[in-house]
């Protein structure tokens, strides 16, 4: 069998997925974790949310192996259940990712704003904000791709500085962790709780599944995903034991944006910070750039479909681009951004994508499920073992950490209630209505359209079927 | 089922028409890729070469070390290279399988949408 003359290997799946995960936002949200398990047992969150990240990669690894596109998600919920269900889902999954960039370029401003003053510190912070989504959206723009190459060095450099700089900040300050479940506030509770927030940690692994089309074996996929999430797992765990330990009592009730760079300010002074400043770039660039890249695409692909409106699949005559798809997502992030700098709820954008992800794996568990009892001689490269404990565990556990989020109170350090989580709920099920009336209303208008221009277009192929 | 040479007739009104478009000579202007077309019900391989944007050659055979490969049925190939099918649509049915980039899945939908643009 011909195979491609280019294709990616296991370390570039296994970079790429991290390199999606790994974000600054990941920095705050850790935070968090620390704060609802009183710091030094964040670890076993991180690890508890690591260990069912891996269990959702699972359905994502089978489904793969059953589509192997970059439409995937499309398509297995569409065989799962119906077309519709798909775009709203789908569209679900658009908002996760552009919600992200929007978190993550007001958190990255408040990086850059805090070390390298411009103007004021408000304006200067508006200004990275924009600034930083219209560099990632030129980059997409022109087409410009980070090789696999480019990536496997950066993410590999950031998670080997990430361990290297926790274990120094250990050895300096004579930490030791502690065993879970002896203090009073690590009840099993909260840990659990914690770990339902930690999800956001990982968001964005799977995103690696488009690469299925350029490898030789499908399973490759599954196999990068398993070990970006133990690589992930092990540098979090770490890392935000660390920085927690080394940030002082009056930062952590500060309620900073920016947890990483005050750590590395107590720990290596002005080197450190210039260090995590470039590692904060990096990080946001290459996961807002994936991000960006992922969705524009696949709006481009649902505008040629007639689920959106077609000029989102117009393209750049010069970069080949779908320059309409990457402009409105652009603006999307903008305005996402806009609405967390006026409101400072960057945390409510944390919660619902943890929220949003855990539905996702939810989702695809169903999935897995339903496509085995409709279609069980498919041939799978790689399939769930031990029947459906895998899946239905998936179902149980991720409902369960739904609800968690959905019934919990978002406080900062001080224990002052920021928001219910119901909001979150609130948020989801507003544009889950609004997706819904989307798919039921609109769509059959775009399709009804483009049907009607396929029926006085005339067919070109000559013969049987034909003029 | 689409025989060989309704197939290669197709691929020939292709090449025309791609070559002869302006806008996607543009567009595809540092474009150079091998192209393998596997007709998954017959068994039929066709390649295509391009060249700068510019298809050069097309023959009923495959190529090696290709850059993309494009697997589906021969009909669905042969209304494909007529611009008698949405490759994006079949695509997202999964009745196309494409190997290759991202990038390079995005143009190979952009030449069908330039040279047969939906009015």
């Amino acid at each position: 069998m011909i195979q491609l003359k280019k294709v990616i290997k296991l370390r570039t799946v296994v970079s790429t997925s991290a390199g999606m995960a790994l974000a600054t936002s990941c920095y705050l949200a850790g935070l968090q974790v620390a704060n609802m398990v009183s710091g030094d047992l964040a670890w076993v969150s991180i690890l508890i949310a690591g260990i069912l990240a891996l269990l959702s990669s699972l359905n994502f690894s089978e489904l793969t192996s059953l589509y192997p596109t970059a439409a995937g998600i499309k398509l297995f919920i569409q065989n799962a259940f119906s077309e519709k269900i798909a775009i709203i889902i789908g569209m679900f999954y658009v908002v996760l990712g552009i919600s992200m960039v929007g978190a993550e370029s007001y958190l990255l401003s408040s990086v850059l704003s805090s070390t390298m003053p411009l103007f004021h510190p408000y304006w200067d912070r508006l200004f990275w904000m924009v600034f930083f989504i219209l560099f990632v959206g030129v980059i997409n723009f022109r087409g410009v791709k980070i090789t696999g190459f480019v990536q496997d060095i950066l993410t590999y450099s950031m998670l080997t500085f990430l361990i290297l700089i926790s274990i120094y900040a250990f050895w300096r300050h004579g930490f030791h962790f502690n065993l879970p479940f002896r203090g009073s506030s690590a009840q099993a509770g909260n840990i659990f709780q914690a770990a339902g927030v930690g999800i956001f940690l990982y968001v964005g692994y799977e995103w690696v599944a488009p690469l299925a089309e350029e490898t030789t074996d499908y399973r490759m996929i599954s196999k990068g995903m398993m070990i970006a999430i133990g690589l992930l797992s092990v540098t979090y765990a770490l890392f935000i034991v660390a920085m927690h330990q080394g940030l002082t009592e009056a930062q952590l009730r500060s309620g900073t944006l920016i947890p990483h760079i005050l750590f590395a300010q107590n720990l290596l002074g002005t080197k450190g910070v210039v260090l995590f400043v470039i590692v904060s770039i990096l990080a946001s660039v290459t996961s807002f750039n994936a991000g960006l890249l992922n969705t524009s695409r696949f709006t481009y692909a649902m505008a040629r479909d007639n689920v959106l409106p077609r000029t989102f699949s117009k393209l750049h005559l010069s970069y080949a681009t779908p320059w309409v798809a990457i402009l409105g997502l652009v603006l999307f992030s903008i305005s996402i951004s806009l609405v967390i700098f006026f409101t400072g709820q960057y945390l409510y954008i944390i919660m619902l994508a943890a929220a949003l992800e855990c539905f996702i794996y939810v989702v695809t568990a169903v999935c897995v499920i339903r496509l085995r009892k409709k279609f069980p001689d498919q041939p799978r490269a790689f399939k769930i073992p031990f029947g459906m404990t895998f899946p239905v565990l998936t179902i149980i556990i991720f409902t369960g950490l739904l609800i968690g989020i959905f019934s919990d109170v978002t406080r900062d350090y001080n224990g002052t209630v920021l928001f219910h989580n119901y909001w979150v709920a609130f948020g989801m099920a507003l544009f889950f209505m609004f997706t819904t009336f989307y798919t039921l209303r609109i769509v059959p208008i775009l399709k009804q359209k483009a049907a009607a221009r396929a029926a006085v277009r005339k067919r070109r192929r000559p013969g049987r079927n034909g003029r | 089922m689409a025989t060989k040479k309704e197939i290669l007739e197709a691929l020939a009104d292709y090449q025309i028409n791609c070559n002869n478009n302006k806008r996607l000579r543009k567009m595809q202007r540092n474009w150079t890729r091998k192209l393998n077309f596997v007709a998954e019900d017959t068994g039929d391989v066709f390649s295509m070469e391009v060249v700068n944007g510019e298809i050069t050659s097309f023959k009923p055979a495959p190529i090696e070390d290709p850059d993309i490969i494009v697997t589906s049925t021969s009909e669905n190939l042969c209304d494909m290279f007529w611009g008698d099918l949405n490759p994006s649509q079949k695509y997202l049915q999964g009745e196309i399988r494409v190997k290759a980039s991202q990038e390079d899945i995005l143009r190979l939908d952009a030449i069908s949408m330039i040279i047969w643009p939906e009015d």
